[in-house]
């Protein structure tokens, strides 16, 4: 050994390279199912299309109102037309996209550690505690989820983005708690958790460093579809007019304009564009989301 | 003095039933059992599959809740400690897993996982703790490089080695080994096991080794308790229980150790339709009417029986 | 078994009685209460007018004297007087019921209907083009969100091609009880009811499927084969008896689905159902009706629950063992 330091470093990425990580197993699926890895590149186009469009498009002319500009069909200058409010519609959309898919993956981590902390202690103690917990679980399951969240908007005082990011998170992690707490339930029988606790490490640290890992590649599954499915329920609920605060526009903020059965036939180019890009996100989401889901599971993979 | 004395140690799991889950009956799973243990001696919990010998082995640990008895451990009662002054002997009291799949976990290298006691326990810089792993992996008989890798690039053996250095991390004195081969192919069974002898000398250790194979528990052990349903029939050294068996229940256990002598088959199936007969005959010596047996009695200074 | 459906009917108790806490809270918390609305169109009123109408309401009671008159009216169907519409809240649900409820009916029956046909097929004929088309459908169902599909399907049939109406209950011109009066209900329920149903199969197919595949390969299959039972009646007579019985426990499970869809559906064909009523309500502010309403739909998933926990434990004993 001349340079021992240098010896660990090769023996450590050596190790890496004989046992891939969950992300190399996923990317090796994605690369083999054609439709996975176009959705994946169709939604890293829009996606960065959609973060990086403040660098062509200003976003202060986006919020001005010019009222000689309303209702314009789509023209070169104004790709997709402009609203009521002469404010071109295609700007609009990048901002909402970035505004919707931002919101989105806030509320499916909030939620996920809401979900993944309630189901690891519901799971990793079991018994009384566990009884207890799935008895309230099962009584948030069956409240009506959605009616909950409106009144909770109408009512919150100084609502804005971040208090709905909370109420949002705060009614979607029940699914996850479940799904969590059923493999923890299992996973707290295998001998590795028994010896963990021989061996003096603490219950939060076995929950999170010993049995969370084993259970990752489920989260990351059930992160991913849930993603597409947060950002569905956020567009709808700012569509019914539930959902972001006005100065915050979103792809339901657009959508919404299909309110007035005017708009929905003649100048279908302010909400159509964002109806169909929320379609296509959706899609695209939940075929990469597939393609994880099969990366987990060894017997399914294509690859 | 000894290391560990077990006094009617029972664990009883309630059986709910009812329309208010009210709680009916007990299952007694360890039903009052008392042993002790002398330091660097290997004591051997042997009976079949349920009869509570693993059950034991966890309530000595702390994985089960012990009911009722007494476990003093160098004179203390770890029955009766609380949470935080329990965790104080955990360095003393470490355990070998049946299963050296499930026992390690998958998604850490040996260096994390034979480091977790230590990361608990003692405050070491990671080069340190780096030397200290590598030193226990060469102990156990693995290149000290694999410590990168992932435990399942082992064998079964192999697993079951990096199982035993994790226990050995604390330098505990006794070490519960719950069927510490039964899940290894026979060929590896006497290596590990012969390591483990190897490692009582150095360590100063002391094995209570639980096992279903009476082979095996011969070969280990000092002295022997042999359970059935959640009691001790019989408790005697090694040669005591293997030459001069006087409960029924041990007598059949002997009997029906597999005769590698052809010539000698026949003797052992007549000695079988004996022991059979004995235990239809004076099962009233053995069991009580509720088919529970007896208290032990000594018949000799380290020979009990639990007979009327 | 029994003890199973009592224990299991007397843990929706306190289900409901937490449910009913829960939205006194919330209505407490909401802005205006029975009083501000009574007044809302008097604007001379004086605070001590407004004080002493207080204190005979009860408002200035602990909260507990409250809500225990509140719950003993509701559960005699008594929620109070609506201010916006001016007449009591039961009598205005009353109006709607039935329309949410036939809507919601004839969803379920469409989703069933498409289904459960096309679970068999895919089930049964694995990785053929059907099964492979069917699986595509699926997928597509259950990544569109309900409003864009609702949405788009209204733009397409209502208003491009003009099929049907682009909104409302019934055609107002058309008597009641007369048979033009049925198709018009018809026409109009349509739309609505396959937008959200096209979309809502995503789970009975998938359920469906997945289970024929399991069961395909499972031991009493082969035994069945292995007698020389015919193909057909191994699904008739074996697999479907299996694995179609937890598909109508589910049906309890999907009113959840269904209230949610009928929020946005009803809003997006204008049609007059409860939930319509539901953010007509909360946009005016109108919190009574939004209480009630919140409540009925609560209680709803509730007993749906319950009914398909019932149902599943006596289709599958094991669940039973808890």
């Amino acid at each position: 050994m001349k340079n021992p330091v240098l010896d660990e470093k090769q023996l450590i990425a050596q190790e890496k390279l004989n046992n891939p990580s969950f992300m190399r197993t996923i990317w090796r699926e994605i690369k083999h199912d054609k439709m996975a890895l176009g959705s994946l590149i169709l939604l890293i186009i829009i996606l960065s299309t959609a973060y990086l469009s403040p660098l062509f498009i200003d976003n202060a002319a986006l919020t001005r109102v010019n009222f000689l500009n309303t209702w314009k069909p789509p023209s070169a200058t104004n790709w997709l037309g402009t609203d009521d409010g002469g404010r071109d519609v295609f700007g609009q959309l990048m901002l909402g996209a970035r505004n919707s898919f931002t919101i989105g993956i806030a509320v499916t981590v909030l939620a996920g550690l809401i979900g993944l902390t309630y189901g690891l202690i519901s799971g990793f103690y079991g018994g009384a505690i566990d009884n207890v917990m799935m008895r309230i679980l099962e009584f948030l399951m069956v409240l009506p989820t959605l009616m909950f969240i409106i009144v909770f908007v109408t009512i919150v005082p100084n609502y804005n983005v971040f208090t709905f990011i909370l109420i949002m998170s705060a009614f979607y992690w029940f699914g996850k708690a479940r799904l969590i707490r059923s493999r923890a339930l299992q996973e707290r029988e295998l001998d590795y958790i028994n010896a963990s606790k021989t061996l003096g490490t603490p219950s939060w640290k076995i929950m999170f460093f010993e049995m969370f890992p084993n259970l990752s590649s489920l989260v990351i599954v059930n992160m991913t579809l849930s993603l597409a499915g947060n950002i569905g329920i956020e567009t709808g609920l700012t569509f019914l007019g539930f959902g972001l605060p006005a100065g915050t526009p979103s792809l339901g903020t657009l959508i919404s304009f299909a309110r007035n059965p005017d708009i929905v036939q003649n100048k279908w180019w302010v909400w159509l564009p964002a109806a169909l890009l929320i379609l296509v996100m959706m899609l695209c989401i939940n075929y990469v989301g597939q393609a994880v889901k099969r990366a987990s599971d060894a017997r399914q993979r294509l690859a | 003095m000894s290391l560990l004395t077990v006094n009617d140690l029972k664990v009883h799991y309630p059986i709910r039933g009812g329309f208010f889950r009210k709680v009916v009956d007990h299952v007694r799973a360890v039903d009052g059992i008392s042993f002790e243990l002398q330091p660097g001696e290997t004591y051997g919990l042997v009976g079949e599959s349920g009869c509570g010998k693993t059950t034991s082995g966890r309530a000595l640990i702390g994985l089960n809740k012990a009911t009722s008895g007494e476990m003093l451990f160098e004179g203390k009662d770890l029955a009766k400690m609380g949470k935080a002054e329990r965790r104080g002997y955990t360095k003393d009291i470490q355990m070998i897993f049946q299963d050296p799949y499930s026992s390690l976990n998958g998604r850490k290298n040996v260096l994390s996982i034979i480091a977790e006691p230590l990361r608990n326990f003692e405050r070491l810089s990671p080069k340190e703790e780096l030397l200290r792993v590598q030193e226990l992996v060469a102990r156990v008989g693995l290149n000290p490089e694999s410590i990168y890798k992932y435990p399942h690039q082992f064998s079964g053996g192999q697993r079951q080695r990096i199982g035993i250095a994790r226990a050995l991390a604390l330098n505990p004195k006794l070490i519960i080994a719950d069927e510490p081969v039964s899940a290894l192919d026979v060929s590896v069974q006497a290596q590990v096991l012969n390591f483990m002898q190897e490692i009582q000398k150095e360590f100063d250790l002391t094995y209570l080794f639980i096992s279903h194979d009476l082979g095996i528990i011969q070969h280990m052990c000092d002295r022997i308790g042999i359970m059935y349903r959640g009691r001790f029939v019989e408790e005697g050294t090694a040669s005591e229980i293997y030459n001069n068996p006087q409960h029924v229940y041990t007598k059949r256990l002997i009997a029906a150790i597999p005769e590698m002598n052809p010539e000698k088959r026949f003797e052992k199936m007549h000695l079988r339709q004996s022991i059979n007969e004995e235990y239809q005959t004076e099962y009233n010596n053995y069991f009580d009417k509720d088919g529970r047996m007896f208290d032990l009695k000594k018949i000799s200074d380290s020979h009990s029986v639990a007979m009327q | 078994m029994l003890k199973f459906i009592l224990r299991r009917t007397l843990l929706m108790i306190p289900q409901l009685i937490l449910l009913s806490l829960i939205i006194f809270m919330l209505a407490k918390a909401m802005p205006g209460d029975a009083v501000t609305g009574a007044f809302m169109g008097n604007p001379d009123a004086t605070p001590e007018q407004i004080e002493k109408i207080r204190e005979k309401f009860g408002l200035n009671d602990p909260w507990y004297q409250q809500y225990g008159r509140w719950i003993g009216k509701a559960v005699k169907g008594d929620f109070g007087q609506s201010y916006t519409h001016q007449q009591p809240v039961t009598t205005l649900i009353a109006g709607r019921v039935e329309n949410t409820v036939l809507l919601s009916l004839f969803t379920a029956i469409m989703i069933y209907l498409m289904a459960i046909p096309l679970g068999i097929i895919a089930g049964r004929w694995t990785d053929t083009w059907a099964d492979k088309m069917i699986v595509t459908y699926n997928y597509f169902a259950f990544a569109t969100p309900l409003f864009v599909f609702a949405l788009l399907m209204l733009f397409l049939f209502s208003f491009v091609l003009g099929w049907f109406p682009i909104g409302g209950t019934v055609d107002i011109r058309i008597e009641t009880g007369t048979w033009d009066y049925v198709v018009s209900r018809a026409k109009h329920l349509f739309l609505p009811v396959m937008s959200a149903a096209l979309i809502g199969t995503y789970a009975t197919i998938q359920y469906l499927r997945n289970d024929i595949i399991d069961q395909k390969i499972k031991d009493y299959v082969k035994t069945a084969r292995a007698k020389g039972v015919p193909e057909g009646k191994v699904y008739t007579r074996h697999i479907l008896r299996n694995s179609l019985l937890p598909i109508a426990a589910f049906l309890g499970y999907e009113i959840t689905g269904l209230i949610g869809g009928s929020i946005f559906i009803e809003s997006i064909f204008s049609y007059q159902g409860l939930g319509q009523l539901f953010l007509q309500s909360i946009n005016l502010r109108d919190f009574t009706v939004v209480t009630a309403l919140v409540m009925i739909f609560g209680t709803a998933t509730i007993v749906g629950t319950l009914l398909s926990d019932i149902i599943l434990s006596i289709v599958d004993p094991r669940i039973r063992i808890e």
